[in-house]
């Protein structure tokens, strides 16, 4: 059953199952950035944030899990059958278009990575297509499950380079276990921002698709749910190593410089090349090194997640082991997503800074009403039969998707306050 | 009935009026449509559910009075309240936007739309919409771009060629997804659709599928999705099906199932079957032993040719591979091959060991896959015997099991059956 590519890639990287990999897809080119942010100007004082992060989080993709292995099938065709087609088109337009601007952001951070290590964007983007587009043509399946595997092990390196960076562990234990609540504009941006990095929307229907995939019924609903929880705390532990990584290293020592001296993040890769000096080279090229595999892991699923969920919603064919002639709109969707994501990294003067700007604040808004629409699927007996939520866990949810729709809406915010120059940073 | 054909995207929302004191009045729209019987050929509309204000109302199409100019004429106001959903088949709720098998396709595909027309005088359902039109017609309700819709190619299955994927009504009348639609598909087409299904999806659709047909399903399917049926279905009808099988791939899908559940599988089988199966799955999958299937043709050496071809004509709708007759002696040991062409071409008198070939191509069992498609290829054979250390038969291996064995994964798939094969061996001979 295992003949969607992305899956099976998904599916072979997670040692663990679909909701390991699932969350640690969080763990992009853009959650580098997030996380890395987040360490390097408020040191260990966002670390708590994680664990309330992490509830919402499993709570979110436990629903998801739950919907695939009770009722078998994926989100956008739970949507499709329970809303209608136009709420579909525009949920699935949305939803291409994210995928599509954070691949942009995947290739950008694979141009960049590649350029400290001195290779030019203009042959690593296309190489990487090639790749990717090599990877659909069906490489010997044995050899993609291997460089999978390997390719998943690089995310240990997080760890690593936390470690190497020497942190204080005192205050990690501090910085995890007691809430600190600023009130700085830019502390709420970088909670939100984190939010938005950890819960993406393509998450739920990446791992509801793969648990349908698994061919996970109800009755492995413990194994679903174990996968999830395990899978979320470990994905998320990883993020808190990007934290520590960057607050043992750059925020510590911009506490003894003064402002104009300091060392500011702009992107992923600013984070590496910040780090050679003050934690060694070999932590540095390990966070490059991380940074270069997300971003080819994430180009190479995304696009051809996102062709297989809007075909699914719109019952096209959608298989990679058929002609062109016999799934157009498949490989049309799969091959735009991937050349505009790459094109967009590219031309010189496209307006891409503004376009991921524009992804993002639509990702803000589209994850409140996706996890509505999930929540009021779930809640229907006749979809889900004895496997409905019970009060409890509606009450987390509910209050979930409310403060999750609420932060976002402030990023939403914040976001376009900022492009007219209002607000901090 | 006054309803033209059109779509049910077109109806749906429609202002529904009656006729008081010469004028008329909105008493609702139109907000569904009832069938009664989901299993015919093309369903008959029975009622429309219309959307008032006190609630959804039945109103029974002979009621319908007129349908013009968008407007629904009734002659009463409706005042039934509509059935539950698990009671009745409605089309918007219980149809569109759901998969159904595009059985003349071979594919999973989506209701976009329906097709309704007046044909044997009543309003019916004829066909479904997957196409980007009827997904167009929805998203602009027809009004904007309307002539652009009629532009987009229509993508219409004719009902009868559709297989819904559920039971389309789970309390009132079983509409079976078989319903002997999908059973026409040859067992490769259907491998290929069962394997676009979620796990759920492709249980349901194999529990409704007679034995043979499941079975020949199976053969085609890789053992991912197999295993994944086995478990939904229950041991009894899994044994039932497994059984159907051809005797190797049988084996090897029982080789892949952990012990407890191959043991308790093979018990709810007949213990003949059985036995062959285990001796089979002691074999490594990729050697002969692996390969081979133990139907096949088998006769005594003083036979007439005469009555040879009356047995196998008696025999030959119940077994595939009839191309070769292996002659052995009482205890199995092969002595010669005859191939259906010289039993043919021969006199009926003569006896079977004075035409048979005695000059034998044969394997071991530990032969490896390469092995035996080469010896195949080289002496240009449909079917290569498997013979132990004694020279006693212990089954053949036929061309298309070497070919797929030594063909790249990828290409298999692709892959029709050259022959097929399905039961146990045939003993021409009767008990003597």
């Amino acid at each position: 059953m295992l003949r969607k590519i992305w899956l099976r890639a998904l599916i072979v990287v997670g040692v663990l199952g679909p909701g390991f990999v699932t969350a640690s897809a969080g763990n992009d080119v853009g959650g580098i950035f997030t996380y890395s942010q987040a360490g390097a100007l408020y040191g260990y004082s966002t670390l708590w944030t994680l664990i309330p992060l992490t509830i919402s989080l499993i709570v979110v993709q436990e629903m998801a899990g739950r919907m695939g292995a009770v009722t078998g099938k994926g989100l956008a065709g739970l949507i499709r059958e329970n809303f209608g087609v136009r709420i579909t088109f525009f949920a699935m337009a949305a939803l291409f278009f994210i995928n599509t601007a954070i691949s942009a952001t995947e290739f950008a951070g694979i141009a960049a990575a590649c350029e400290i290590f001195g290779l030019s964007r203009y042959i690593v983007v296309p190489v990487s297509c090639i790749l990717v587009f090599l990877f659909v043509l069906r490489l010997p399946n044995k050899i993609v499950e291997r460089v999978f595997v390997v390719l998943s092990l690089v995310y240990l390196s997080y760890i690593v380079s936390g470690v190497l960076a020497h942190p204080n562990w005192q205050e990690v234990a501090r910085g995890t276990l007691v809430p600190t609540l600023s009130l700085q504009t830019g502390f709420i941006v970088i909670v939100v921002g984190l939010i938005g990095t950890t819960i993406s929307p393509y998450m739920q229907f990446f791992l509801q698709s793969a648990v349908v995939e698994k061919g996970s019924r109800a009755r492995d609903l413990f194994a679903v749910r174990a996968d999830i929880v395990v899978g979320s705390i470990l994905a998320i532990v990883l993020a808190g190593f990007m934290i520590i990584a960057n607050a043992a290293t750059i925020f510590v020592s911009n506490q003894h410089l003064d402002a104009k001296h300091q060392i500011t993040i702009n992107s992923a890769v600013d984070v590496a090349v910040a780090l050679k000096p003050l934690a060694g080279q070999y932590a540095a090229a390990l966070f490059g090194f991380g940074i270069l595999n997300a971003g080819l892991f994430t180009a190479c699923v995304l696009p051809l997640a996102t062709a297989f969920i809007v075909c699914e919603a719109f019952g096209f064919e959608a298989a990679v082991d058929r002609p062109f002639r016999e799934a157009p709109v498949f490989y049309s969707l799969f091959a735009g997503a991937l050349i505009v994501g790459a094109l967009l990294v590219l031309i010189p003067n496209l307006p891409y800074l503004p376009l991921i700007l524009f992804a993002q604040v639509l990702q803000g808004i589209v994850l409140p009403l996706e996890l509505i629409m999930m929540l009021v699927i779930i809640n229907r007996k006749r979809v889900m039969g004895a496997y409905t939520n019970t009060r409890t866990v509606n009450i987390i949810s509910w209050v979930t998707a409310i403060v999750i729709g609420v932060l976002a809406l402030i990023y939403v915010v914040q976001t376009i306050l900022s492009q007219f120059g209002i607000g901090a940073n | 009935m006054t309803f033209r054909d059109g779509f049910l995207s077109d109806l749906i929302g429609r202002p529904v009026t009656i006729e008081q004191n010469g004028r008329r009045i909105v008493v609702g729209k139109i907000g569904d449509f009832v069938v009664g019987h989901p299993e015919d050929t093309f369903p008959r509309i029975d009622a429309i559910a219309v959307k008032t204000k006190s609630g959804d109302k039945l109103a029974p199409l002979s009621s319908v009075v007129d349908y013009r100019d968008g407007e629904l004429l009734l002659s009463e106001s409706p005042t039934v309240a509509c059935p539950p959903d698990d009671e009745t088949l409605y089309l918007v709720e219980d149809l569109l936007d759901k998969q159904i098998v595009d059985v003349d396709g071979r594919k999973v595909v989506r209701i976009n739309d329906l097709e309704l027309a007046q044909t044997a005088g009543a309003l019916r359902v004829v066909a479904a919409d997957i196409g980007a039109g009827g997904l167009l017609r929805r998203l602009t309700a027809g009004k904007i771009f309307s002539s652009l819709v009629e532009r987009v190619p229509r993508t219409l299955i004719a009902w009868d060629n559709v297989a819904p994927l559920q039971d389309l009504n789970p309390s009132e009348i079983k509409l079976s997804v078989s319903d002997n639609r999908l059973a026409r598909l040859h067992p490769s087409d259907l491998a290929q659709i069962i394997s676009d299904l979620s796990a759920a999806d492709a249980a349901r659709i194999v529990g409704a599928l007679d034995d043979e047909t499941a079975a020949d399903a199976f053969e085609h399917l890789d053992s991912d999705t197999t295993r994944a049926i086995i478990q939904d279905l229950g041991s009894e009808r899994a044994a039932d099906i497994i059984e159907e099988m051809d005797s190797d791939d049988a084996a090897d899908l029982l080789g892949e199932l952990p012990e407890e559940q191959q043991a308790e599988l093979l018990a709810k089988m007949d213990s003949e079957t059985a036995d062959d199966l285990r001796e089979l799955a002691q074999y490594a999958e990729d050697t002969a032993g692996g390969l081979m299937t133990t139907d096949y043709v088998w006769i005594y050496p003083h036979r007439t040719v005469g009555a040879t071809i009356a047995k196998i004509r008696e025999i030959a709708p119940e077994t595939e591979f009839i191309y070769y007759l292996y002659v052995t002696d009482q205890a199995e040991k092969l002595l010669g091959v005859l191939s259906l062409r010289t039993l043919l071409l021969s006199e009926p008198e003569a006896t079977i060991h004075s035409v048979m070939d005695s000059e034998l191509v044969s394997v071991a069992a530990d032969a490896t896959s390469d092995d035996v498609a080469s010896t195949i290829a080289r002496y240009d054979l449909l079917a290569c015997p498997v013979l132990d250390e004694q020279g006693r038969m212990l089954g053949i291996v036929t061309v298309d099991d070497a070919i797929d064995a030594i063909l790249p994964e990828r290409l298999k798939k692709q892959l029709p059956r050259v022959v097929g094969h399905k039961h146990r061996t045939r003993h021409l001979e009767t008990a003597s």
